[in-house]
């Protein structure tokens, strides 16, 4: 998990630093016109997953609006259902969760040509939703106690870090993949009764949560804006600096001759 | 190139979605029971010394003791009643009976998805006999699983 925030960070770190170095660089060589879209997007593996595993059910969307070739606007939403049963308790919990955030296009404009997503996002979640406990049992020297939570309302807000790929395999209809990192930031709920999932967050008794989504999408595009196209940087090659070397070498020796 | 792309995505999406650990439930390795962690001490030397033997045995429960003559115990786990507000039980010190009853309240605590939930409770300052024991003094009031020193026993 560690490696893997570690290469979104450096995603991001890359991304800033692009725009530095096109600053730096010299005048453009060349445009090429990228189409910015609007990408609805439902995710597939919930209602998927829900077919092998009745406790829980997934239901995810998301919405994303390119501000620019790099940059789009992301809101998502969905619906949770959760349910756990084991020997001594069962609980349940149920409710929708949003999120809001921005993405960020890693590929270059040139090679995307408006058709492949790779890269991440950083999304602020909050879920709202209703947990109980309908029943549980404990047991110790005086016997067996059981008991019950009712239902109660919470929320949970958290933030988001994705990185992942999509990419347009008909006309305007993409389809890709997310890994999520999710680190809890605050719940409503008591901490002696913290509910053991979060609908949108996932695993309450975890402060950092992580998914894989597969999602399809239907693109619209609205608008096509020209992007310049930065000349690469010509490195000089240890090769190059070694001929120039002799050479210069040879010129001194020449001179060095004709005295 | 662009299929190329598009391989190395799925490819990439397959693996990752094989290193991601399956859901199966797990099983509980924590503490569930949440004792009166009770520490002896010599009222003597003010020391924390074992009693030679310990029973103990909750009034009212016919069933089975909590300790038998237990030998070198420096800390007994004494469980309290999460159906009551109060509960009492029989200690036996080097022979010598002594009664010692616990008043407190109790709350619900989630331990953990694979765990559960179990009781918590604060007590009160117990009351007890002083055939042997001479004082018990509260270090700790909240009753949790933590491996944390409740009350100390002087006798």
């Amino acid at each position: 998990m560690r490696r893997t925030s570690v290469y979104i960070i450096s995603l991001f770190a890359a991304q800033i630093s692009i725009p530095a170095i096109s600053q730096n660089s010299e005048i453009p060589v060349d445009t090429v016109e990228v189409p910015l879209k609007i990408r609805t997007a439902l995710e597939i593996s919930g209602p998927v997953l829900y077919f092998t595993d009745k406790n829980i059910l997934n239901l995810e969307a998301f919405v994303t609006v390119d501000l620019d070739e790099k940059k789009s606007l992301y809101l998502g939403g969905g619906y949770s259902d959760y349910s756990y049963s084991q020997y001594n308790y069962s609980f349940l919990a149920k409710g929708s969760f949003y999120k809001a955030g921005v993405d960020f296009n890693l590929l270059r404009p040139e090679m995307t040509e408006g058709k492949y997503w790779a890269g991440g996002g950083l999304h602020y979640g909050l879920s709202r939703f209703t947990s109980e406990t309908p029943y549980l049992k404990h047991d110790n020297y005086w016997g067996s106690v059981s008991s019950s939570l009712t239902e109660q309302k919470n929320w949970c807000h958290f933030l988001e870090i994705s990185g992942g790929f999509k990419a347009e395999v008909l006309r305007n209809l993409s389809i890709g993949w997310l890994i999520s990192i999710r680190k809890l930031i605050y719940t409503g709920a008591a901490k002696e009764l913290r509910p053991i999932y979060y609908p949108g967050y996932g695993d309450g008794g975890k402060t950092l949560t992580y998914g894989l989504n597969y999602y399809i999408s239907y693109n619209i595009p609205f608008k096509k804006i020209k992007v310049y196209i930065m000349p690469e940087p010509v490195e000089e090659s240890e090769e190059d600096e070694e001929n120039q070397d002799n050479t210069n070498n040879t010129q001194i020796g020449r001179q060095g001759i004709s005295r | 190139m662009s299929k190329k792309l598009l391989y190395i995505s799925l490819l990439a999406a397959a693996i990752v979605a094989l290193l991601l650990p399956s859901c199966t439930p797990g099983s509980c390795f924590e503490e569930t029971n949440a004792y009166v962690k009770a520490t002896f001490y010599l009222e003597s030397s003010g020391k924390a010394d074992a009693p030679d033997s310990l029973t103990l045995l909750g009034i009212g429960r016919d069933t089975g003791a909590i300790y038998i003559k237990s030998r070198n115990l420096r800390q007994a786990l004494i469980p309290l009643d999460a159906s009551t507000e109060g509960c009492g039980f029989v200690m036996k010190i080097n022979g010598v009976y002594d009664t010692v009853s616990f008043t407190y309240t109790t709350y619900l605590q989630m331990l953990s998805k694979d765990c559960g939930y179990t009781f918590y409770h604060t007590i009160d300052i117990p009351v007890y006999t002083t055939n042997i024991i001479d004082t018990i003094t509260i270090v700790k009031s909240s009753i949790t699983t933590f491996s944390e020193e409740n009350i100390r026993i002087y006798y």
